[in-house]
């Protein structure tokens, strides 16, 4: 073997190993999704949620503020009128029919920061693949936050 | 005119002209809430503040100490005017402040938000934050006016818009304020409804969201909607408006300003009308018959039905029309029947009358109403037939002191302004024509032709209490109030009168006589177009003919386009062996019907429609045709080809230049060459043609 063989190859590969191995005592970047989950930060911004207040009614009032703050147009709020018997929101509004298309939104949060009640959040789930391109039309029921007992 | 400055700018205006227009023509603005250019200025709200001052002889310019209001400011020489000053924006920041204390700032959930003046003044002139911490004044939120009308007292700021609306513009002064200060509402005396014939222009012009549309309630955003310009179709007044829709949906109707037309105001039939253009029982598909059942069926087995019933058969078939078919469609049909099917059997007239032969006259541009010096509105009820004609008709009388009389059967809004009113017994129209003929014939005032003037022995003033009900001396003095400068206006519900043909006669003999100018405006909404067009049976069967017709056997197919005559003559559909009923509509007709159409609606297509002057006005398309139906002019078009092998029409363009070629009278109509506001054709041109579309 000559010095030139290993000054080039066979130096580079040991010194390589070498690197590998030192690291292994550090602590790994890499989780194993997805048994494991990395915990994200404060800000980010994935899939809607409808909250609701404490009382259980929902904040949302169907003011479509949120459509009209949307840089991609990929919200649709249909409103409607509470009844003392049928009753969604507080006040006198509420949607009937709120659908975000998940495949146009781009996570900007502006409907978030257009909201006048807090109803619409983003929040971490980030787990939105799908099969059917229908299935990323999520309706009000999909949004919207179970009531907490 | 006199010279004026303006923010140190040297213009000239009319003298007395309000500084918010002169301002506005400058292409600045000042902003409003209570002044509306076509309605008396009063300052309530404070809003138009301007420093104002006076140039002295020496040149110097003395301000006044405190500002005014523009709205009520009359231009005047040597006035100058600052807009734009530190002091008058404190003004308006104050103003705002002061307007917004009681408002409750919902902006989300107000049906208002995103078109509404309060919103935009603040946002322009306005205090970013509020100093208020006190109670607001909290009032009924959602009050119904009216079924169309919804009342939020909290957001109201009292500019008092609405209320001079009902008081100057439509006159029936349902709306006043109630109560003084803080506490002043908008409201009807004694809380009953607000049943105006014009109520939803208030809500337009609510320059906050205190008076809403019930109908449109909570049903879109303004930026959800899409509006096109679009014209009104549920009367002939074809007036201007604003067709906003979401989704392919109808969803609501404003005003569009043509001041031609209707100025910027809509009636209430036509602002909340067009419910149905979202009707589940909308036709969607053709429908043929298979013994007791409709079965959906493509287009061409329909028209190979159709041919096969109607091609060739002469005098044997007929088709009637309804009014809401644009010209186009209406050329076509003629067209259709005269060349395929070689038939003369068209009618569009539902009057219950025979309808008068002779040359009909040009009717009046209805903003040239405003200039008469007396108009007498017989045997119609004006605010219900025509009510936009009657918005000018009274804006005459209001506006430029036009004196009017009104002679009908029944209680009617002209009334409240007229100068007499000739309540006739009902039925007693064609009497009381002849009595007013008579009186103005014995009293010196007309001449007529000797045949004439002995059919009228016995007709005058006195006897036309005992002949119409009608006292002698309204009948006198109604008859001398015409002559040089008056109108004698009607609509075709005089032919629904007992003797229409003599109360017609009678009515435009006394024009004529008089020197008055007679006008009959058509209540169907393209009936003028159709008289245009030529769809009225030159030797064949009108409309009653034909479904007499139909009973005793001698129309063997008849083709209904969006007309229902089941209520009257059941039996003449029931007995006819071949119906097409070709509508937007599910109705009673339907039933009978061998093949069922699907028809678009007016905003569902292209297409021009002349309204009740004679102006016709382009629709273009604004949302799609519910499944699959086809605009009329389409499926007349296409039977056409298939019957007669032709180049065919590919766009209602080039249709309309077809029936310019035909009709001259509508060569100003062609697309390319109507403008925005609609064109005037005249019908005097017409006059001593031959009438229809042989081609």
């Amino acid at each position: 073997m000559s010095f030139e063989v290993f000054r080039d190859v066979v130096k580079p590969i040991v010194a390589g190993f070498g690197i590998t191995a030192r690291r292994l005592a550090e602590q790994k970047v890499t989780v194993q999704y997805p048994d494991e989950r990395r915990e994200q930060f404060d800000r980010t911004r994935w899939r809607h949620v409808l909250t609701r207040y404490d009382s259980g009614l929902e904040r949302c009032i169907g003011c479509s503020l949120c459509a009209g703050a949307c840089p991609a147009r990929c919200i649709y709020v249909e409103a409607a009128e509470n009844t003392d018997d049928e009753r969604y929101s507080p006040g006198e509004r509420y949607a009937v029919r709120y659908e975000i298309n998940m495949l146009r939104c781009i996570f900007c949060g502006y409907c978030q920061e257009a909201c006048p009640t807090g109803a619409i959040v983003l929040r971490k789930d980030f787990e939105l693949a799908n099969y059917e391109r229908e299935d990323f039309i999520y309706t009000k029921e999909m949004l919207l936050e179970p009531i907490r007992r | 005119m006199v010279k004026l400055t303006i923010n140190g700018i040297e213009l000239e205006a009319p003298q007395g002209e309000l500084i918010v227009e002169t301002v506005k023509r400058l292409g600045l603005e000042i902003p409003v809430f209570c002044y509306h250019p076509r309605m008396k200025a009063v300052g309530m709200c404070r809003m138009c503040l301007v420093e104002t001052g006076f140039k002295q002889p020496d040149g110097s310019v003395r301000m006044m100490p405190k500002p005014q209001a523009g709205c009520t400011l009359p231009a005047s020489e040597g006035l100058v005017v600052v807009t734009d000053s530190e002091a008058i924006h404190r003004d308006r920041k104050g103003v705002l402040e002061f307007l917004l204390i009681n408002h409750p700032l919902d902006c989300p959930i107000c049906d208002r938000g995103g078109e509404c003046p309060l919103q935009n003044n603040t946002m322009a002139y306005g205090p970013s934050t509020t100093r208020f911490i006190e109670m607001k004044r909290h009032l009924p939120k959602a009050f119904p006016l009216s079924q169309y009308v919804t009342l939020d007292l909290e957001r109201c700021i009292q500019c008092g818009r609405c209320v001079r609306f009902t008081e100057e513009i439509s006159g029936d002064s349902d709306l006043a304020f109630r109560f003084r200060g803080a506490e002043m509402q908008p409201s009807t005396f004694q809380l009953t409804d607000f049943e105006s014939r014009f109520s939803g222009n208030v809500i337009e012009i609510c320059p906050v969201g205190a008076l809403t549309s019930a109908k449109y309630r909570f049903r879109a955003r303004p930026w959800d909607l899409e509006t096109s310009p679009g014209v009104c179709t549920e009367c002939s007044n074809g007036c201007n408006v604003w067709f906003d829709h979401r989704a392919g949906k109808q969803v609501r109707i404003n005003g569009r300003a043509n001041d031609g037309v209707n100025e910027e105001w809509t009636c209430d039939k036509g602002k909340f009308g067009h419910d149905w253009y979202n009707s589940t029982s909308r036709l969607t598909k053709p429908l043929v018959r298979r013994g007791d059942q409709f079965v959906p069926a493509s287009w061409s087995e329909a028209y190979e039905e159709i041919l096969a019933a109607f091609a060739d058969k002469g005098g044997k078939v007929a088709g009637l029309t309804g009014p809401r078919v644009s010209n186009e469609g209406l050329f076509l049909f003629k067209r259709l029947f005269s060349e395929a099917f070689g038939s003369d059997n068209v009618d569009h007239r539902w009057r219950s009358g025979p309808v008068p032969t002779g040359p009909v006259p040009r009717p009046l541009p209805i903003a040239s109403l405003e200039s008469k010096r007396h108009i007498l509105v017989f045997g119609t009820h004006l605010a219900e037939d025509l009510p936009i004609v009657h918005l000018r008709v009274r804006k005459a009388w209001s506006q430029s002191g036009a004196t009017v009389d009104v002679a009908y059967s029944a209680a009617n809004e002209v009334e409240r302004f007229a100068k007499a009113s000739l309540r006739c017994r009902p039925g007693a129209e064609a009497a009381l024509a002849k009595c007013l003929l008579g009186e103005a014939v014995w009293s010196g005032k007309a001449t007529v032709s000797d045949a004439v003037r002995a059919e009228l022995a016995g007709f005058n003033a006195d006897s036309a209490e005992e002949k119409s009900g009608v006292s002698g001396a309204t009948v006198r003095a109604a008859a001398a109030r015409l002559g040089e400068g008056a109108v004698v206006l009607t609509s075709d519900r005089l032919l629904d009168a007992p003797e229409p043909p003599s109360a017609w006669k009678s009515l435009k003999a006394l024009a004529e006589a008089t020197g008055s100018e007679f006008v009959c405006y058509p209540t169907g909404t393209n009936a003028a177009g159709a008289e245009l067009l030529g769809l009225v049976p030159d030797h064949g069967l009108s409309t009653w003919q034909i479904l007499e017709g139909c009973k005793d056997g001698k129309i063997e197919a008849l083709w209904l386009v969006e007309a229902d005559p089941s209520s009257t003559h059941d039996a003449a559909l029931e007995t006819v062996p071949f119906l097409v009923y070709q509508g937007t509509l599910e109705n009673e007709a339907m039933a009978y019907a061998s093949v069922v159409l699907p028809m678009a609606a007016p905003a569902e297509q292209d297409g021009t429609w002349t309204n009740c002057e004679g102006r016709v006005q382009r629709f273009r398309q604004a949302i799609a045709p519910p499944g699959e139906a086809k605009p009329a002019w389409r499926v007349f078009a296409e039977c056409l080809l298939r019957a007669r092998p032709s180049t065919p029409f590919f766009n209602p363009g080039e249709v309309m230049e077809e029936i310019a070629r035909v009709h001259p009278v509508f060569a100003p109509a062609q697309y390319s060459l109507l403008p925005e506001e609609g064109a005037l054709v005249a019908r005097e041109s017409l006059v001593g043609e031959p009438a229809g579309g042989g081609g």
